[in-house]
């Protein structure tokens, strides 16, 4: 979801939600206030998860089509919800699939996240350690063309 | 296709082969993976990488589990097979 959310908001160069941003969109996302009733629904929903006064513009630009935004975003939504994973491990995931990526909008929407979620300097100065040392060997494996040497998929401890 | 020679256990300095015994031991496996001995091949970068990386994946303000996930969604990303 992440990364397909940052293809969108990247592609057509949606302005940063919660930094300085010189971006210009291709096409302007439409003015939330302008859209039916079942939008405003779905519109009131996203400003509740993300705990924002204004609906991100990668939302607002899905609701061009509400038939389409209702259940990206219904599932958008469960994919984030706390389960066997926690909101904030999964935000923290995002974070990193955007850097990785290198989406300006999705580093800068999933790092003000993880931060309102409750990640310390301290957690938030791990996950980019990670990303790089993962930035580094994957590249190496790729280079030298590594193949896997691990054994296939493990089961998981409660399997 | 490799396209370098990944060193055996035996060919690793000393030094070299109790760092890849401790590596088994931290991913709890019979066998020393080859990214590690490639990364040995030169010792000089090989041997700080692996203490940053060892250091970076241990338990912090995120668990090494959390730490494992972040590591997965990169090499997604990277489409990386290894």
């Amino acid at each position: 979801m992440t990364h397909a959310l940052n293809t969108v908001a990247d592609g057509l160069r949606l302005p940063m939600e919660f930094s300085v941003s010189s971006r210009q969109p291709i096409v302007p996302p439409p003015d939330p206030s302008n859209g039916e009733a079942d939008l405003k629904t779905v519109f009131d929903e996203i400003r509740d998860f993300y705990a924002v006064d204004r609906v991100p513009g990668v939302f607002r630009w899905i609701g061009r089509d509400p038939g389409f935004l209702q259940p990206y975003w219904q599932a958008t939504r469960e994919a984030f919800a706390d389960r066997t994973l926690e909101r904030l491990t999964k935000e923290i995931l995002a974070f990193a699939v955007s850097m990785t990526a290198k989406s300006d909008y999705g580093v800068d929407f999933h790092l003000r996240e993880v931060r309102r979620l409750g990640l310390s300097d301290r957690g938030l100065t791990e996950a980019v350690e990670v990303v790089q040392l993962f930035n580094t060997v994957t590249k190496i494996a790729d280079a030298l063309g590594l193949k896997p040497d691990f054994p296939a998929r493990p089961s998981a401890p409660d399997s | 296709m490799e396209i370098v020679h990944v060193s055996d256990l035996h060919e690793l300095a000393p030094e070299d082969q109790k760092f890849c015994e401790a590596t088994k031991a931290w991913f709890k496996i019979d066998f020393v993976p080859k990214m590690t001995r490639v990364l040995l091949t030169v010792p000089e970068f090989g041997r700080p990488y692996g203490r940053a990386s060892r250091r970076a994946m241990s338990d912090g303000a995120l668990s090494r589990a959390q730490k494992e996930l972040i590591a997965s969604v990169v090499s997604a990303i990277n489409v990386c097979e290894y």
